[in-house]
């Protein structure tokens, strides 16, 4: 996740707290996808960035993932998402998504 | 004893200062663990603290390398740290070499141990592999949880004097020493099973490694060659008869240039070779067989070729380090140009 995303997500968190928060990834492949999701639980895995060695344990969900496509208008979200959806290689960004919240999610609900 | 005492040295990206326009950031040192400071700290389990980190932008690095190396060596000398490390630089080319450089001068020249991490096509990880312990990484910064659990072990270990295993076991790029020990099996015996798991497709390990030698993009197609200078140069050790710059007949340490204006056949008394690792009578008898002089001059008399270039450069192949030529290459291609040569035929023996 670049730099200035870090800093927003941890900006919004500190305004919001934690609990309140939700991210939503859309990285195109499965290993993106779970870095993105690192970075908001368990800290950015690069070391890099503002989110370094700081763990928000946010709630975070990829788009194609089912928890996300039930919360939304389904007629929306097949014309937004839908050709992704079947372009995507989605259970590997699932299983990777899915993982890293388990792991590191501090509001598993 | 007490925790060992590490300063860590990263550059302006992983500083949080910023990326590319930032790159010109001065040395900075600062008493606070910093980046990837914080996952090698987590990696030592309690046996070391970084104390110091110091930020250095590769780009000043880069281009003011004597004084940046200087004034961080002044820093770290300040801490008189028991180990530093600098990086992980994973696949930033610039990052790798300032890595490197400053690793191996805080090992040579202030005697601490130290030790830096990188992917392996890094240039920083060629320029350095010999000299110091670089942790062989991924390509990108991804690769961070990965490059710490090798680091920091490997670190701590040449904190504390350990003796370090081989490349495979402690995760570093192979430095090219060759250890001996005592094994039950003889070599015939290994030698045999090792080719049985080669012909079965099998995985084996070879207990001679061949050096890497880098690959050269070949150069653009001759357009005309009938207008094009062509040179010859040759590891083939072709001098005038009596060698008269004395060129060594293995491990050459020099190059010869020699004039060919006017010869269209290397006879027999008049030329011969200095090299000394092949049986050198048929060269002696006619140095065209390993630089086709007759050959090139029947094609420029028949116009196939623009002409033949008036010097050729002749080295001994021999048991010649890579890094000697290399840098004869690097001499005479500057004259090489200069002359306009468009080609060069380079013959071995």
């Amino acid at each position: 996740m670049d730099l200035e995303n870090q800093k927003r997500v941890k900006d919004l968190t500190e305004k919001y707290g934690a609990e309140n928060m939700v991210v939503l990834i859309g990285g195109a492949e499965g290993e993106a996808a779970g870095l993105a999701a690192e970075t908001v639980t368990a800290g950015d895995p690069t070391f890099a960035g503002p989110l370094a060695g700081v763990q928000l344990g946010l709630r975070v969900y990829h788009a194609v993932e089912p928890e996300f496509k039930e919360a939304v208008d389904a007629d929306v979200y097949d014309e937004q998402i839908g050709m992704m959806e079947m372009v995507l290689d989605v259970d590997e960004i699932v299983e990777e998504v899915k993982g890293i919240r388990e792991e590191y999610g501090k509001f598993n609900d | 004893m007490g925790k060992i005492k590490v300063v860590h040295y990263i550059n302006q990206f992983f500083a949080g200062i910023g990326g590319e326009e930032k790159a010109d950031f001065k040395p900075e040192v600062r008493e606070e663990v910093i980046g990837p400071g914080m996952a090698l700290n987590a990696g030592f389990k309690g046996e070391a603290e970084i104390v110091a980190t110091i930020i250095c932008g590769d780009s000043y690095f880069g281009e003011n390398m004597d004084e940046a190396k200087a004034k961080v060596l002044e820093m770290v000398k300040e801490y008189d740290p028991d180990l530093f490390i600098a990086g992980p630089a994973f696949n930033a080319g610039r990052y790798g070499v300032a890595c490197g450089t400053i690793t191996e001068a805080v090992q040579n020249e202030l005697g601490i141990p130290a030790m830096t991490g990188m992917y392996v096509e890094n240039p920083g990880a060629d320029m350095f592999k010999k000299d110091v312990y670089i942790v062989s990484t991924r390509n990108s910064a991804a690769g961070m949880r990965d490059a710490v659990k090798k680091m920091a072990p490997l670190a701590l270990k040449i904190a504390k004097g350990e003796e370090i295993g081989s490349p495979d076991e402690d995760n570093y790029i192979p430095r090219g020493i060759r250890k001996n020990f005592f094994t039950d099996k003889r070599g015939s015996q290994r030698a045999v099973e090792m080719l049985l798991k080669k012909i079965r497709g099998e995985e084996f390990e070879t207990e001679f490694e061949m050096p890497d030698f880098d690959r050269v993009e070949p150069g653009k197609a001759i357009e005309d060659l009938s207008k094009a200078t062509i040179a010859i140069v040759t590891s083939g050790g072709i001098v005038p008869f009596g060698n008269p710059d004395h060129i060594e007949s293995s491990s050459a340490s020099k190059y010869g240039k020699y004039d060919i204006e006017g010869v269209d056949d290397l006879v027999e008394g008049e030329w011969e070779t200095a090299h000394g690792g092949h049986d050198p009578v048929y060269a002696n008898i006619d140095a065209d067989r390993v630089i086709p002089v007759d050959t090139l001059r029947q094609l420029e008399k028949e116009g196939k070729i623009g002409k033949l270039h008036r010097y050729f450069y002749s080295t001994v192949g021999n048991g010649t380090a890579v890094a000697s030529a290399k840098g004869f290459a690097a001499e005479f291609s500057k004259e090489l140009v200069e002359d306009g040569v468009d080609a060069v035929i380079l013959t071995s023996t």
